[in-house]
């Protein structure tokens, strides 16, 4: 995957991708959004569990960001760290998906549907794994917010806590405590869950 | 958590052709490049959905693309779709001599600059018009000065034809690209030069009318009956009519 990112813990030491978006290279905005596309579909995707909710928030906010490099003045672009920008840009067009989108979350697809939607998509397996995927993303949904969005960045997305703390504004450290509790409160859910499937009970 | 990241990027699967994917999230996120052969030699050109918006010389695509941010706050990325694409084609069209409407976006412009802009694209190659002659077409006969300035920041040079107005006197006056290269353009397109200056008018006894010296009626009048005239006025003083073609502005 994105070897060359992710080596980077040092994301602040200027990303040469900044630097050539700061130069006005041309080619630089298609090679931005190669870059950091599927690692923010992925995670809209887990934040906002709909495809193609996910699909236009990520849209969304390449947008706002192009729109917001387009103002920027060139020392300022040099200096951005690209991929918690943008994680963070995502992460507020996903709130907004959220408050828009409220009163529709009681009629979104049941379970069911979504189980269906997963299966017909080419290269994934129906089965066990699929079954405990979901089992997964449904217990993240119960997260509280804030839980969910650390979980998801340092879970799915690798992200340092540096980067988590960037990308979501709040300080480092109630990113590791968010994280550690949602994960705690994941593997509660989680054998709760499987123990309510496998006929034990428990509320 | 490791069941969490494993199954996640299959997910990946579900989305549609990543390229199509990056050329959307271009198309409306940036404003789109290219580069073109002119008779300025080469040059960039920046679009948008509704058209050119900007039309210029630099050393680098990436000298360009900083100066469209700053002019337009966008950021531009190469134009590989296809409206940028005909776009192109119909520009290369345009600038090679070809009578072909190219669209442009002026929607950064006032509306006395879009009129002004609106004028100029409608005056015809081989010819040359005056700033007052402008003026008054745009319907602000007072504003020489002002469609001066108009020409001076043209977004579009070549597009919009700012190198066929000229000063009142006949003179080619100056040019963003430099004097030099606006004397060549207008030789290029068949333009007199050397002739209109200090004369930009010609009459013929015959018909009793005047006309811009580059309009398609004053070139056909025989050597023997041109009259020259330095101002419109001076051709109505000597009992000349302005022709109804290139209307030729006179001074109240």
């Amino acid at each position: 995957m994105d070897t060359e990112l992710n080596g980077a813990n040092g994301m602040r030491s200027g990303d040469p991708l900044a630097r050539r978006l700061a130069e006005g290279d041309p080619g630089a905005p298609g090679a931005m959004v190669e870059r950091h596309h599927a690692e923010l579909y992925r995670y809209a995707r887990a934040l906002l569990r709909d495809t193609p909710a996910a699909e236009d928030a990520v849209q969304e906010a390449f947008e706002r960001a192009f729109a917001a490099l387009g103002k920027y003045p060139e020392e300022r672009i040099a200096a951005l760290s690209l991929r918690p920008w943008m994680y963070r840009i995502v992460l507020n067009v996903v709130r907004n998906a959220w408050r828009d989108g409220r009163r529709e979350v009681s009629v979104a697809e049941t379970p069911e549907e979504a189980e269906e939607r997963f299966e017909m998509a080419p290269g994934s397996t129906p089965g066990a794994d699929t079954d405990a995927w979901l089992d997964a993303l449904d217990a993240m949904d119960r997260l509280s917010e804030r839980q969910r969005v650390a979980v998801a960045l340092r879970y799915l997305e690798d992200l340092p806590y540096a980067g988590i703390s960037e990308a979501t504004g709040w300080p480092e450290n109630t990113c590791k405590t968010l994280v550690r509790r949602g994960i705690g409160r994941l593997g509660a859910l989680l054998s709760e869950g499987s123990d309510a499937k496998n006929g034990n009970g428990g509320s | 958590m490791a069941l969490l990241r494993d199954a996640v990027p299959r997910l990946g699967a579900t989305r549609g052709d990543p390229d199509e994917s990056v050329e959307q999230i271009l198309a409306r996120g940036t404003d789109r490049l290219f580069s073109c052969d002119s008779p300025l030699g080469k040059v960039y050109v920046g679009v948008t959905e509704k058209g050119v918006r900007l039309v210029g010389k630099a050393a680098s695509p990436e000298g360009f693309a900083r100066r469209y941010r700053e002019r337009f706050d966008r950021l531009l990325s190469w134009g590989t779709d296809e409206w940028t694409r005909r776009l192109a084609e119909r520009l290369a069209a345009a600038l090679a001599g070809k009578k072909v409407e190219v669209p442009a976006d002026l929607s950064e412009t006032t509306p006395f600059q879009r009129r002004v802009l609106e004028v100029v694209k409608g005056i015809p190659r081989g010819e040359v018009r005056p700033y007052a002659w402008v003026a008054r077409e745009a319907g602000s006969p007072k504003a020489s000065r002002a469609v001066g300035s108009v020409m001076a920041n043209n977004p579009v040079p070549l597009l919009v034809p700012c190198h066929r107005v000229v000063r009142n006197d006949g003179t080619t006056g100056n040019y963003a690209f430099g004097a030099g290269e606006k004397v060549g353009l207008l030789e290029g397109e068949g333009v007199p030069v050397e002739e209109l200056a200090g004369s930009l008018y010609l009459a013929t006894p015959t018909t009793g009318i005047f006309c811009h010296a580059t309009c398609r009626n004053a070139r056909r009048i025989k050597p023997v009956n041109r009259r020259r005239f330095r101002s419109a006025n001076a051709a109505t003083n000597a009992g000349f009519r302005p022709c109804k073609v290139c209307r030729p502005a006179v001074a109240g």
